[in-house]
């Protein structure tokens, strides 16, 4: 099933060091060379297809959706309707979806400007949101307001100050229509500011030294990559998106930790969108077209790697279907989980996203040799 | 397909080779040489920690205690078992900063759980049931006496037990429900599972010395320390625990009675070696010594639960035999046994991935247990804590004989 070769050294005085090696299902041959066997694949050729069809046009793509939402919200803020706010939230949520193609490439530019946290921490903090709005004094670049920016603010911001519309539009009218309407350009400005300094990054330099990096060790742009990959998927995507607010570690159900908490409704298109792009990303489809190009999953097959006599690359992508099927099938988040006690749909749909996580932390970075650097943190 | 490398060293030159981990008797177990003591140090200082199972044996001691102090509330006693940084529940300001709790740590093991939360929250569910129903059954009859179908006191000799009107003493079926559903899931379906032991870069870290950051010891070996500390981590001496067993109310106080039987002499010996070897192992980059350890540990603590569930069912047998039956002392070892078996789902077949007893099967005994008539305990019969007992020492190696005295 795994494949790792485990070497051991024992510390000694003088000594002969002899090696053997066997395998249980073949007993007895030795195989002297603990390496894999070498294959065709070229890492340089995946790290190009990422870079090129994957992760650029994702990053332009998104920026073009959030630079919409900022003209629809500049006209917002000429007509502060309920009319013009429906569009602003049409506006944000299609920005929110491409935001769920980039989230997981926090590398390089993105992880030196601490993209993702900065455009997507929640739940967000609204006293401090409020207080922030009353007082006019806040810098929104300091770490600490990560929790009052970004969608997660917006979201607060559009959809949650008031329980009908009229109340919230009544906000955006009022004495204080000036303190929100410079307060939600702020959080723009600050999301266009990072995602420009993003692409900026990857087309200044980044982008070749990437594809240039194109070794086998723990610094090589693919081993990062797919530690990077995995790490989103298992913290933010499964735990963040699904596990945190079912409580599945704690014990206690947190709905109020929801991605997009106040427009109940859109937390689980979300999820699926953020999901559908980590599989996009592991077969290698190129962003917004049908091509596909090297891959995780082609250095998978060229790899031959099996589990328990299937293709691996097909089991992960039968076992991202299915949990795909599963959320699909599920009412939005947070109705699953405040009307149902245990939510046990969503568990069983959680289950399955869950069901993904050693075949990536275990198997496929086994084939790759490619050592995961984080470990599960709920240790003592 | 596993492969694996050992450069086996020996002094003057001889050469040494194995293979084959399911090979009888094992050459490289030699390799390992185990200390007297649990005792283990890098540049002078011990590496062996496991404060956090300290610290929720602790906790659960004092739940144990609060759930038979009537002014508790079930708030205050929920509130206790998923116990938050810096909420005052407990009276030991440790534990009150503590970040630690029992409930998240409950039926919470990779191997059973981590793709099975909607069990999970099942389990979880069933201990704060079993809160509710001291709090709204029991406590409001604390000074009444107990009737079939009703809650109250009862003697057991000198003792007196507060049951639910089935019989049920729910703080025992609480603390006993721990000991599988904490103690033993977290050490033989968590700490020793290879998933956790060679996590990430674990064996690479362990195999180079490189310890976790800011510790002295590396992540494989916290972990079985980890593991470790569910056992013992109460004992007045930890590296040498077996001088003081019943240190806890968990596994530590049941090895300790196990033990006091004859028919399973050494089994506290056994535990503690195979934790010891384990442990040298793992310093030793041997990890084919380091898991076969794990699974003798498995199957003696699985033991522990499967012999004590059979014990409390033919003491209670015995006594409902008698013409008229102390039911006091009934219910109390019905009660202990009902948390036993209830464990049961969460021990560990060596080998294997399966508990001893599915959960489904272990919800069928106990409905078993309490359906021979309306009153729940108070109608049980000796036949059926008899086949209840074969039932589950047929799983095991022992038989009913050897565990029911």
């Amino acid at each position: 099933m795994i494949r790792r070769p485990m070497k051991r050294i024992i510390p000694s005085l003088i000594l002969l060091v002899t090696i053997w090696a066997c395998s249980s299902d073949s007993a007895g041959e030795p195989q002297v060379d603990p390496q894999p066997e070498p294959v065709s694949f070229e890492r340089s050729e995946m790290l190009e297809n990422w870079a090129d069809n994957i992760i650029l046009p994702s990053y332009q793509d998104f920026s073009t959706r959030l630079n919409t939402m900022n003209t629809i919200y500049i006209d917002f803020k000429s007509n502060p309707s309920e009319e013009q706010l429906q569009k602003l939230r049409d506006a944000w949520l299609d920005a929110y979806l491409g935001w769920q193609a980039v989230a997981m490439f926090e590398i390089g530019p993105a992880e030196t400007v601490g993209y993702r946290l900065a455009m997507n921490t929640y739940p967000t903090d609204a006293n401090t949101l409020e207080e922030y709005l009353a007082s006019g004094s806040y810098d929104l670049s300091l770490p600490a307001n990560r929790d009052v920016k970004g969608f997660p603010a917006l979201d607060y911001l559009i959809n949650g100050l008031a329980t009908s519309d009229s109340q919230i539009v009544a906000r955006y009218q009022g004495a204080d229509q000036q303190a929100h309407f410079e307060y939600i350009d702020a959080v723009i400005q600050d999301m266009l500011s990072l995602t420009t300094q993003v692409i900026q990054g990857w087309e200044g330099g980044f982008r070749d030294a990437f594809v240039a990096n194109d070794g086998a060790s723990a610094t090589a742009s693919t081993d990062r990559m797919v530690n990077d990959f995995i790490f989103y998927y298992e913290k933010h995507l499964r735990a963040g998106k699904m596990g945190i607010p079912l409580g599945v570690f704690t014990g206690s159900k947190a709905p109020q930790t929801l991605e997009a908490y106040y427009r109940t409704t859109v937390g689980k298109e979300l999820f699926l969108a953020a999901t559908v792009a980590v599989q996009d990303f592991f077969n290698g489809k190129h962003y917004g077209k049908s091509a596909f190009g090297k891959s995780l999953a082609s250095y998978l097959q060229d790899l031959n790697t099996l589990k328990d006599g299937a293709a691996l690359d097909e089991i992960i992508n039968e076992q991202l279907d299915l949990a795909m099927e599963q959320v699909n099938a599920l009412g939005d988040f947070r109705t699953e989980i405040e009307n149902n006690d245990p939510p046990r749909a969503m568990l069983l749909a959680y289950d399955e996203v869950q069901r993904v996580v050693p075949l990536f932390k275990v198997d496929m970075v086994s084939a790759m040799s490619i050592s995961v650097d984080f470990v599960d943190a709920d240790g003592d | 397909m596993k492969r694996n490398l050992f450069p086996a060293i020996l002094l003057g030159g001889i050469l040494l080779t194995s293979c084959s981990n399911d090979d009888d008797n094992n050459p490289i177990d030699q390799q390992v040489n185990a200390p007297a003591t649990y005792s283990f140090e890098r540049g002078g200082e011990s590496t062996v920690d496991f404060n956090g199972q300290t610290t929720r044996l602790l906790m659960g001691g004092a739940l144990s205690g609060a759930l038979t102090d009537p002014t508790e509330t079930a708030a205050s006693l929920k509130a206790m078992y998923a116990h938050e940084a810096g909420v005052e529940n407990f009276e030991n300001p440790d534990l009150n900063t503590s970040n630690k709790n029992l409930k998240s740590k409950t039926a919470a093991s990779a191997d059973f759980y981590a793709s099975n939360t909607a069990d999970q929250f099942d389990v979880r569910a069933d201990f704060d049931t079993w809160i509710d129903a001291q709090a709204s059954e029991v406590f409001p009859r604390w000074n009444a006496a107990a009737s079939p179908g009703t809650a109250g006191q009862i003697a057991d000799g000198s003792s007196t037990r507060y049951v639910s009107g089935q019989g049920l003493e729910y703080n025992q079926v609480f603390v006993k429900g721990l000991i599988g559903a904490v103690m033993t899931d977290q050490a033989l379906n968590n700490y020793l599972s290879t998933t956790v032991l060679d996590e990430a870069g674990n064996i690479t870290d362990n195999d180079a010395g490189i310890t976790a950051e800011g510790k002295n010891y590396t992540n494989m070996e916290h972990k079985w320390d980890e593991a470790y500390g569910y056992v013992f981590g109460l004992n007045a001496d930890p590296a040498n625990p077996n001088n003081d067993l019943g240190a806890d109310s968990f596994l530590n106080k049941y090895l300790g009675r196990v033990e006091g039987d004859s028919d399973f002499a050494g089994i506290s010996a056994d535990i503690f070696e195979a934790f010891k070897l384990g442990r040298a192992a793992i310093v030793a980059g041997n990890y084919e010594v380091r898991d076969v350890q794990a699974e003798i540990i498995r199957e003696k603590i699985s033991e522990i639960v499967g012999i004590r569930s059979v014990y409390y069912l033919i003491q209670a047998k015995a006594i409902l035999e008698q013409p008229q039956p102390a039911y006091g002392t009934v219910f109390h070892d019905l009660s202990e046994a009902y948390g036993f078996i209830y464990s049961l789902q969460f021990t560990r077949k060596p080998g294997t991935m399966e508990p001893y007893f599915s959960r489904t099967e272990v919800q069928a005994m106990l409905d078993d247990l309490m359906d021979d008539g309306a009153n729940g305990l108070w109608n049980v019969q000796p036949q059926t804590l008899q086949d209840m007992a074969e039932n589950i020492a047929a799983r095991f190696d022992f038989t009913v004989t050897e565990a029911g005295s």
